[in-house]
């Protein structure tokens, strides 16, 4: 079969896969006429390809030979305890209050969830019949015109997900874990949509497993975030996928005045990992922070396409991100900031490293600015380089054993970006997590 | 103790040390001068273990084990220690955890009880204060906007705290003021024991009135070609290397 034959199947049977699901759909929901408008442009656009998209060092239909066929029988549900067990973190966040949402497969498992009453955050699901006003007006409203068709196949495809809002004037800083565990092969497509109402504060942490390294996955997922004014959101995400998984994940942020927003993802394995990052800071006087890790080996590709516009004056962004690429890896960034003529004093800059740590792996950086005011400090940069070996011969000369030099300068390599991770509540929890990584790094061993 | 015999090494084909040898005993300090090029401060890397070159023939002996045999680490818990010429700059590592890293790994090396945080922090700052380093130093990136005196200080500190058996020092003096080099030279006098040796690599004679040599060579072309007592050093400093160089 030739390269040609192949993309035209994969895109083949998402187009009928789309058309079997756009049939069954119900036409009275809120949600049925945005699916409706997905359905028609993707049967007009397709996947994303090297043809139409600006950086090509991606090659989707490529990559995507087939969609993976949802196993017959599905294994036994976990139990909680099971659950819990396998899963270190899950463990420790059974004893601390905060909320945590599980999904398996793309579908909410309540019974693995841990959700207790709170005051200020009200949750519910993107499966409901009727779903709330505000969660409406923001998954209808356009969030960017960086939407893609890949965004397009997850407002037509999506299932299940969590709306989360939080109220007004919540200065108890919460928690909110939400975790997805890949558990069996299939087509996976959720959207979360989390609504932060003026001078509130939270924490999302979202975790994203592979529970075997043999689960053949393909997932769409986004994150829609409407934040107010003067406030404070602290957000990680941590995925650890196996490789042969496909995920195509979208952020879109809408961010108000006076408002500090830091949003870290540390992102391993996958087949390809599609990271769409759309921020915007539409209000004046926000700090936000959009940063990552991506820790790539064996044939994993990690795409990251972020794009920061600053709409407003007097706003602060930074974008750093550090990838560490071993074997035959290949990470591609694209990153833009657009400061419109309206956003005086804008002070932006990206950072975008790469540590190659093999002769086969890859790294493709492209950082951009587009300004149209005329008083801004913005400043990009990208560097992609090797571990020096001056700095590790001083290490071993002290004593320190070949693993633990790189550990510590893989560690060196990685610091100012994990220091991007402001919240000292997430650091407690996630502390112990991060460091067990950065030993598996450091050992070779990139499946966190 | 310290045995290096007919030691051959090249780079890149080009021979740098020719059959050096040089026996240090307990204690004693062997200054190495000589001129640009001579190949004193790649005896100093291929000593530590250093990769980028071709051992062709010789032995390293520490204590009768052969140290060629040896990855710089296990070179390094095994009791030699080199004072770098450019200590390397780490960001990111700050100079706590590198010393505390280097510190445990002697210890596990050597069947040593790993010191608890407290004990090895109130070790650490007794030694520093010694040298005249500050807890800030400490606190920062390894080397990374040190001046040149702060990183052979900082190299001293390391020496002081790994009690290694046989140091090299190579050209501690070079880029140091008057009395920073006071400083560092009265650190390593304190480390001087009888069962502690030194090899001083260095340029001038400056450095050895502050660390008295039992012997000094002169190296040309990659081996000794003259030996001597410190008299010898005084001596180079008033005529230079013209009337030993043949």
């Amino acid at each position: 079969m030739s390269t040609t034959d192949i993309q035209i199947s994969a895109e083949e049977q998402i187009l009928s896969y789309c058309k079997k699901n756009i049939a069954t759909q119900d036409k009275k929901h809120c949600f049925y006429n945005s699916r409706l408008d997905a359905y028609e442009l993707f049967k007009r656009d397709g996947l994303p390809g090297v043809k139409n998209e600006n950086w090509k060092y991606t090659n989707i239909l490529q990559k995507l030979e087939s969609i993976p066929v949802r196993s017959q029988t599905h294994s036994a549900p976990l139990n909680v305890n099971n659950f819990i067990n396998n899963f270190d973190i899950m463990r420790k966040l059974r004893d601390t209050n905060d909320t945590v949402l599980v999904f398996m497969d793309g579908k909410m498992q309540e019974q693995l969830s841990l959700l207790y009453e709170k005051r200020n955050i009200e949750i519910s699901s993107l499966k409901d019949d009727v779903i709330p006003e505000w969660a409406n007006k923001i998954n209808n409203k356009k969030h960017s015109e960086n939407e893609d068709e890949l965004f397009n196949l997850n407002t037509l495809l999506m299932e299940d997900g969590a709306l989360i809002n939080v109220k007004k004037n919540n200065t108890r800083v919460e928690n909110v874990y939400i975790v997805h565990v890949g558990n069996n092969n299939g087509f996976y497509n959720y959207r979360h949509i989390i609504n932060i109402e003026d001078h509130a504060q939270v924490n999302i942490i979202e975790l994203k497993i592979s529970n075997k390294s043999d689960i053949d996955a393909l997932y769409t997922s986004s994150i829609i975030w409407s934040i107010g004014d003067h406030c404070v959101v602290n957000n990680v995400k941590y995925q650890a996928h196996n490789q042969i998984t496909i995920g195509f994940n979208q952020q879109y942020a809408d961010i108000g005045s006076n408002t500090e927003f830091n949003s870290f993802t540390i992102s391993s394995g996958s087949k390809l990992l599609r990271e769409s990052r759309n921020i915007n800071c539409n209000g004046s006087n926000s700090n936000i922070s959009i940063s990552g890790v991506n820790l790539l080996d064996g044939n994993s590709h990690i795409d990251t396409l972020l794009s920061v516009r600053h709409k407003a004056p007097n706003t602060i962004s930074r974008e750093k991100y550090k990838s560490i690429i071993n074997d035959n890896a290949k990470g591609v960034f694209q990153g833009n900031i657009i400061v419109d003529q309206i956003a005086q004093k804008t002070i932006a800059k990206q950072s975008i490293d790469a540590l190659i740590l093999s002769s086969h792996a890859e790294h493709d950086a492209k950082p951009e600015l587009e300004i149209y005011a005329d008083d801004v400090q913005c400043g990009h940069g990208a560097t992609t380089g090797q571990i020096s070996q001056d700095s590790l011969f001083y290490l071993k000369s002290r004593g320190i054993p070949e693993d633990e030099a790189r550990r510590l300068l893989i560690h060196a390599f990685l610091t100012d970006a994990l220091d991007e991770i402001k919240d000292k509540k997430i650091l407690e929890t996630f502390g112990d997590v991060m460091n067990n990584m950065l030993n598996r790094v450091s050992k070779g061993n990139f499946n966190v | 103790m310290f045995n290096v015999s007919n030691l051959t090494v090249s780079v890149e084909d080009k021979e740098i040390l020719k059959n050096f040898s040089i026996d240090v005993g307990p204690g004693e300090v062997h200054a190495i001068m000589g001129p640009n090029g001579s190949g004193k401060s790649t005896l100093a890397h291929v000593c530590a273990g250093k990769e980028d070159y071709t051992v062709l023939n010789g032995e390293v002996l520490l204590n009768d084990e052969n140290l060629l045999d040896l990855d710089p680490d296990e070179r390094s818990t095994r009791g030699l220690f080199l004072a770098f010429q450019y200590p390397i700059e780490i960001p990111g590592v700050t100079t706590m955890t590198f010393l505390k890293s280097s510190l445990e790994a002697h210890y596990k090396a050597n069947g040593k009880e790993v010191l608890s945080t407290p004990d090895f922090m109130k070790l650490v700052r007794e030694k520093a204060a010694e040298l005249n380093i500050d807890d800030d130093m400490i606190r920062r990136p390894l080397n990374v906007g040190f001046s040149g005196g702060e990183k052979k200080r900082n190299e001293i500190l390391q020496m002081a705290l790994l009690d290694p058996k046989i140091c090299i020092l190579d050209e501690t003096d070079s880029g140091l003021d008057i009395d920073a080099l006071r400083l560092v030279a009265e650190g390593v006098n304190k480390l001087r024991s009888e069962s502690r040796s030194f090899i001083v690599i260095t340029h001038y004679q400056r450095l050895l009135d502050y660390i008295k040599p039992d012997y000094v060579h002169i190296m040309y072309k990659g081996k000794i070609i003259e030996t001597g007592d410190s008299t010898l050093a005084l001596d180079l400093e008033k005529s230079g290397y013209n009337n030993y160089i043949k």
